[in-house]
């Protein structure tokens, strides 16, 4: 036989080490992915059309944070109201630049990816 | 400037800082308890279970910014793992295969018809785009070891046999995966982890099953060689 052709005995053993070791478990992906993976999921959103507002996030069942919260207050229409306000909050930018972002309030998804 | 100044101060920073978040605190309690009763009975059905994958892909496809989250928070850790583990040679990018994977999730994510789950569908999705990498990577690189003959001496198996029956070999397949050269690596990644057939790969690069098979056979040989090597210098 060959040494060019392939080893049977080498390639089941290289079978087995795959089954063996294909599965190690979940890892956490970093926090500042996942917040990037928000704001490049909401960018493309938004490239379709308006983003669901305000109002209708929280009538869905989910709870604002005390900046989306605010800003459904103060913002006038339907633009304003599906726009990413995120998009101007420094603890989007905080959550996209270190792991464990000094941000603190509640209900903020950019603070939930750090403590998940 | 006299803000800065006080600042300045470590405990002065630290009372302002829980001056914060007290008032934030206090006014998202306002403002928690100031919303129009219409939704109060939607959260309250909402809060009480976790969105299934249907719901949730419904509620993304509508542009709901909590929902899009709630399917980062809920997901990216089993693609990061799986891009992980097959980008082994090239960690520096898995992040960005990452987010490839979630937006190209989200451009099919109306063909989503829940026949499988979420999790296996993204999983899908990231699959394709780790053999996009393969085929891409061993179409450009250069396999000048094509020319070259298998070393005379073979590897013996016997201790690697020894490591998989008990189990802990894991950490240093993983070791040896990130420093074997990168054609290597990705040969052996594709035929064996991803259960590809010689066939599929040498179609796929563009080479001869032949090719392919001298390939894996060097790619062993080289496994083998630093896994003992690695093994020896612990």
């Amino acid at each position: 036989m060959s040494n060019n052709l392939p080893s049977e005995r080498d390639h089941r053993l290289f079978e087995l080490l795959a089954r063996e070791t294909a599965d190690p478990g979940a890892e956490r992906a970093p926090s500042r992915l996942k917040a990037r993976l928000l704001t490049a999921l909401i960018q493309k959103q938004q490239e379709s059309g308006r983003l669901r507002t305000l109002a209708e996030t929280r009538c869905a069942g989910h709870a604002l944070c005390v900046f989306e919260d605010l800003w459904e207050r103060v913002a006038q229409g339907e633009a304003a109201q599906s726009f990413n306000c995120c998009s101007l909050c420094h603890a989007r930018v905080l959550a996209e630049h270190l792991e464990r972002p000094p941000i603190y309030w509640g209900h903020c998804p950019y603070v939930a990816f750090a403590k998940k | 400037m006299a803000r800065t100044e006080e600042l300045d101060s470590p405990s002065a920073y630290a009372a302002l800082r829980e001056g914060e978040k007290n008032a934030k605190s206090d006014y998202s309690n306002q403002m928690n308890q100031e919303q129009p009763e219409i939704c109060q009975a939607e959260e309250a059905r909402a809060g009480a279970n976790q969105l299934s994958d249907r719901d949730l892909v419904a509620d993304v496809l509508r542009k709901d910014r909590k929902a899009t989250a709630e399917f980062v928070a809920r997901y990216a850790d089993h693609i990061y793992s799986y891009v992980r583990r097959r980008l082994i040679p090239r960690a520096d990018l898995v992040e960005d295969l990452v987010q490839e994977v979630f937006l190209a999730a989200w451009e099919n994510l109306e063909k989503f018809r829940g026949e499988s789950a979420l999790r296996t569908w993204l999983l899908g999705i990231a699959r394709h785009k780790v053999e996009d990498h393969y085929r891409k990577r061993l179409r450009e690189l250069q396999l000048a070891e094509e020319e070259e003959s298998l070393e005379s001496e073979p590897v013996s198996n016997h201790d690697l046999e020894e490591v998989i029956a008990e189990r802990r070999a894991g950490e240093l397949t993983r070791e040896v995966l990130s420093i074997l050269p990168e054609t290597y690596s990705m040969v052996l990644l594709w035929r064996y982890w991803e259960n590809r057939s010689v066939r599929d790969i040498a179609v796929q690069t563009g080479r001869t099953e032949k090719a392919i098979e001298r390939l894996l056979a060097r790619a062993r040989q080289q496994f083998k060689k630093r896994w003992y090597e690695q093994q020896s210098s612990k």
